[in-house]
């Protein structure tokens, strides 16, 4: 058991230091100042560097282990970004510095906000949100905004059932009223059922194409034209971009607005749950709306431009994640347009054969081809009261992390698996062995050594319901 | 160089199972009217090419000596930060989903949660937001959501950039935005919060030190704050509290921030930390994720995601923030960072930033044509003098010497036209700050 840093705290040493060249006093007024202890560990270099680098050794990471986490796209993560995420001309600038002397930062995110829009089919770009979720937030706060200008009160989105949490949980906070589609056993809609809750109330209609049951929306012409001509706009959810670069455009589909998980499909690290970036794209005629400072070019010199009055605003302080969009773009100049296409064909190649591989032994309720990623139901071959819970946790035994479970909610006990590009055909047959194996083999012959799954991590099995039951949320 | 690892033994093998001839047929439910045949994005580098190509664009930039703050400071950054964030089993791990195998990042977040509860003496943090200004949104937020009230008392004095954010979060959510004036030295005007009267006020929300750089008294707003039965939400710079006043000392409900000072360098502005601290009894209305403590089935102690019915994945539109991924490997430099300096170093740490930046206020305020254009505030890092020069003049000067000089503020309001705001953190040496000096006194 690693200690926790309070418990290796001793009066031996601190890691770091400071000095100062200049001496001089100075008074802080008794009542503003600081008279609690401040309560901070106090720990040499040397433990402090063991203690973290052995936390980290407690990680399954890319660096270690195939990490199938479904609809995260946890791709190879290229050094080379990395390389360049550290160029001092890079970090070492402060985001009010006069714009002459960030002609770089800004040529590159001028040239990446042109790369997306190619990609994607859409007129412009503002890489300013900080993450998927934010992404969306700033694309529904658009569509609000536009409805607006053109005077018309439209206050519900539409959000298939199958999609990611995030989709109902951005148009809310955006001040929408969440209307829930049922979605059909594959996550995809059925014009037919759209048609009966699309109202002039509507504002928009959230897809997520393919879907998260890692399906291409067959009818997305037709649905397209059905939201815009009832008035509505459409928002594409690009978590799933992955599986369709070069081959075609959300912008070609009729998307009217949509964000891009840089760090799924361009291969920007997750960070153990971020930073990332969520940039958003929307057709020409909301371009208005995009938030401030938009980056424009001057006779070959890059200006900020805050002056939009009819932009939502900021959606957060600066620019947005920029040494995140500086890896994306990195990603983009070593692949170009064709590497990014073989990119998309080899990552749904990748999924499709796992998924002949599982078929016929584990249900697929999304029937038998799928994009980048699929979802196997288990639940008709669950014995001894084992669950998918169960095989996730034994996976991590045979040193997988686990694909992401229980999601999408309109699936029972689903397992959901997304192989990226990134994974030979060694390692793919490696693991769907594991999974055969520890549904067929162990769970029957077995059972107790899955439900005490995993053994071979830094802990067991642990006890979620205490922790939130009496929730230890800090040193004690 | 795309990655990707077939060869064509592999590929042929892949396609028979699937039984299919090529793999544009995995395609065929994609209508052929969208398809595209190519797209124009240049590149298909080689990796050197592509080291070269950025080197290239990043000399377009130039890396000056900063007295520049404004929400983004110029810290040194110590050797262990680096190393610890630059482990790839930290950085290309994702979201600690499965618990057992991502003890490494699910502790140092709980160590971090722990250290910034400490640092601001409230009870409970959690695992990150993006940014200062979001965080101050999200705080905004979780007190509408607690009070069922529709105003906000705003300082004025909040980084303008917050205030925008604020702003665009709230737009359509109709809440009632009240601005507290600013007294004549810039900190929130006294009179104005003493006369206030309002019971639908969900939160009040000061920054300290604020965008001016001065100490506010933050005791004072707070029991302003509770004799309204609003929430207090103090934003903070993290660093300052080595030697001011906790929001925990104050009695803050909420404590948020921009922790890019605690391990992150400046990039732009991004991607940085959001931090938010809590009391106790907001723990359950708090946005984002919060790791916590408990026991495996052996009863050897490991830590979870916790609280989580809070969150978009399960309460989806009922969620208390639509966040999901966060900014966690700036929470783990913030941890790394923290952890290394003890009581005494990291004060010391904070009284060197105050010190230089007093040296350097001293020194510029009495210069011929400058002066301070508050008398008597106490200050952090920041401060602001006023000019009778050209002070877009000042600012060419400086940078042609290699220095990024102090921010105009003129953009704020009239009452800050010919303003400068300074900053000077421990990065700075006396002799960039007496060359500074110098430079000033010769315009």
């Amino acid at each position: 058991m690693e200690k926790l840093l309070n418990e290796l705290s001793s009066e031996c040493g601190s890691a770091y230091n400071v000095g100062s060249d200049i001496e001089i006093n100075v008074e802080i007024p008794e009542n503003l100042k600081r008279v609690s202890t401040l309560g901070l560990p106090s720990v040499a270099e040397n433990d402090l560097f063991r203690h973290f680098t052995n936390l980290s050794r407690k990680n399954y990471a890319l660096s270690t282990v195939f990490y199938p986490l479904g609809s995260c796209t946890m791709k190879y993560n290229p050094l080379i970004n990395e390389r360049i995420a550290k160029i001092k001309e890079f970090i070492s600038i402060h985001p009010y510095q006069p714009s002459e002397s960030i002609q770089g930062v800004l040529e590159v995110m001028y040239d990446l906000e042109k790369d997306l829009c190619e990609i994607s089919g859409m007129d412009h770009f503002s890489l300013q949100p900080a993450a998927g979720a934010h992404g969306e937030f700033t694309g529904l706060l658009i569509i609000a905004k536009y409805f607006k200008s053109i005077k018309q009160k439209r206050t519900q989105i539409i959000v298939p059932d199958s999609a990611h949490g995030t989709n109902p949980a951005s148009a809310a906070l955006a001040g929408f009223e969440v209307v829930s589609l049922k979605s059909e056993s594959d996550g995809g809609i059925l014009p037919e059922k759209l048609k009966e809750i699309l109202t002039p109330e509507v504002a928009a209609v959230m897809l997520t194409v393919p879907n998260t049951l890692g399906i291409f929306e067959k009818n997305i012409l037709e649905i397209a034209d059905m939201v815009h001509k009832n008035g509505s706009l459409l928002y594409y959810d690009g978590a799933n971009l992955n599986a369709v670069m070069g081959i075609t455009r959300p912008g070609d589909m009729g998307f009217d607005v949509m964000h891009i998980n840089l760090h799924k499909t361009f291969s920007t690290p997750h960070g153990g749950g971020g930073p990332g970036a969520g940039p958003v794209g929307v057709k020409a005629f909301l371009e208005y709306f995009l938030p401030v400072p938009r980056i424009e070019k001057k006779k070959s010199k890059f200006v900020l431009n805050y002056k939009k009055h009819k932009s939502i605003g900021k959606i957060e302080a600066f620019f947005g994640n920029f040494q995140v969009l500086l890896r994306a773009y990195a990603y983009m100049k070593s692949l170009g347009g064709e590497g990014l296409k073989n990119v998309s064909q080899q990552a749904v190649l990748n999924a499709n054969y796992m998924l002949s591989r599982f078929k016929g032994k584990i249900d697929i309720p999304a029937g038998n081809r799928c994009m980048h990623e699929f979802v196997l139901s288990p639940k008709s071959l669950l014995k001894n009261n084992l669950r998918t819970l169960d095989i996730a946790k034994r996976l991590l035994d045979y040193g997988y992390y686990a694909p992401t479970v229980y999601f999408p909610l309109t699936v029972e006990e689903a397992i959901m698996v997304e192989p990226t590009e990134t994974e030979s055909k060694e390692t793919l047959d490696a693991f769907i062995d594991t999974v055969i194996k520890i549904i067929f083999e162990e769970m029957v012959q077995i059972p107790q050594k899955v439900k005490d799954a995993p053994v071979n991590t830094s802990v067991r099995r642990l006890n979620e319901i205490e922790a939130a039951r009496k929730p230890i949320l800090k040193w004690e | 160089m795309d990655y990707t690892q077939q060869n064509q033994k592999d590929k042929q093998k892949m396609l028979e199972t699937i039984g299919i001839n090529d793999v544009s047929e995995l395609f065929d439910t994609i209508p052929e009217n969208l398809k595209v045949r190519s797209i124009n994005v240049s590149g298909g580098k080689t990796e050197q090419e592509v080291l070269d190509y950025f080197l290239n664009i990043a000399s377009k930039n130039k890396v000056l000596i900063s007295f520049r703050g404004a929400g983004i400071y110029d810290h040194y950054v110590p050797s262990l930060v680096d190393e610890i964030v630059g482990r790839s089993e930290f950085w290309t791990a994702y979201t600690p989903y499965q618990a057992e195998a991502s003890q490494g990042t699910l502790q140092a977040i709980f160590e971090y949660q722990s250290l910034i509860c400490a640092l601001t003496g409230l009870d409970v943090a959690n695992a990150s937001l993006y940014d200062g200004a979001t965080s101050t949104a999200e705080a905004a937020l979780l007190a509408f959501r607690v009070s069922g009230k529709r105003k906000l008392l705003l300082s004025s004095a909040l980084h303008p950039e917050y205030i925008q954010t604020l702003k665009t979060y709230l737009q359509n959510l109709k809440i009632e935005i009240i601005f507290i004036p600013l007294s004549a030295d810039s900190s929130v005007e006294k009179g104005f919060v003493d006369s206030f009267n309002n019971d639908d006020v969900a939160a009040v929300i000061v920054q300290s030190p604020n965008y001016f750089g001065i100490i506010e008294d933050m005791k004072f707003i707070s029991e302003f704050a509770k004799k309204q039965k609003s929430l207090f939400v103090a934003v903070v710079n993290p660093l300052s509290l080595g030697i001011f006043q906790s929001p925990g000392e104050y009695d803050a409900d909420i404590a948020v921030g921009e922790g890019q000072v605690l391990g992150s360098c400046m990039s732009v502005g991004g991607a940085t930390l959001g931090f938010m601290a809590v009391k106790k009894a907001l723990e359950w209305k708090m946005p984002g994720r919060i790791v916590g403590q408990t026991v495996d089935k052996d009863g050897k102690r490991g830590f979870v995601l916790t609280l989580q019915s809070r969150e978009q994945h399960i309460r989806r539109s009922k969620a208390t923030s639509n966040i999901c991924t966060n900014a966690s490997l700036n929470a783990l430099a913030g941890c790394v960072f923290l952890s290394g300096w003890g009581n005494n170093g990291f004060k010391n740490l904070a009284v060197i930033n105050m010190s230089k930046a007093r040296y350097a206020f001293n020194k510029i305020r009495f210069l011929e044509g400058f002066n301070t254009k508050f008398e008597n505030q106490t200050f952090f890092n920041e401060f602001v003098i006023e000019t009778k020069k050209d002070v877009k003049k000042i600012n060419k000067v400086l940078l042609k010497n290699g220095i990024l000089g102090p921010l105009d503020l003129s953009n704020v309001g009239n009452s800050f036209k010919n303003c400068l705001l300074f900053c000077v953190t421990e990065k700075r040496t006396k002799i960039e700050i007496d060359k500074l000096v110098e430079l000033l006194a010769k315009i």
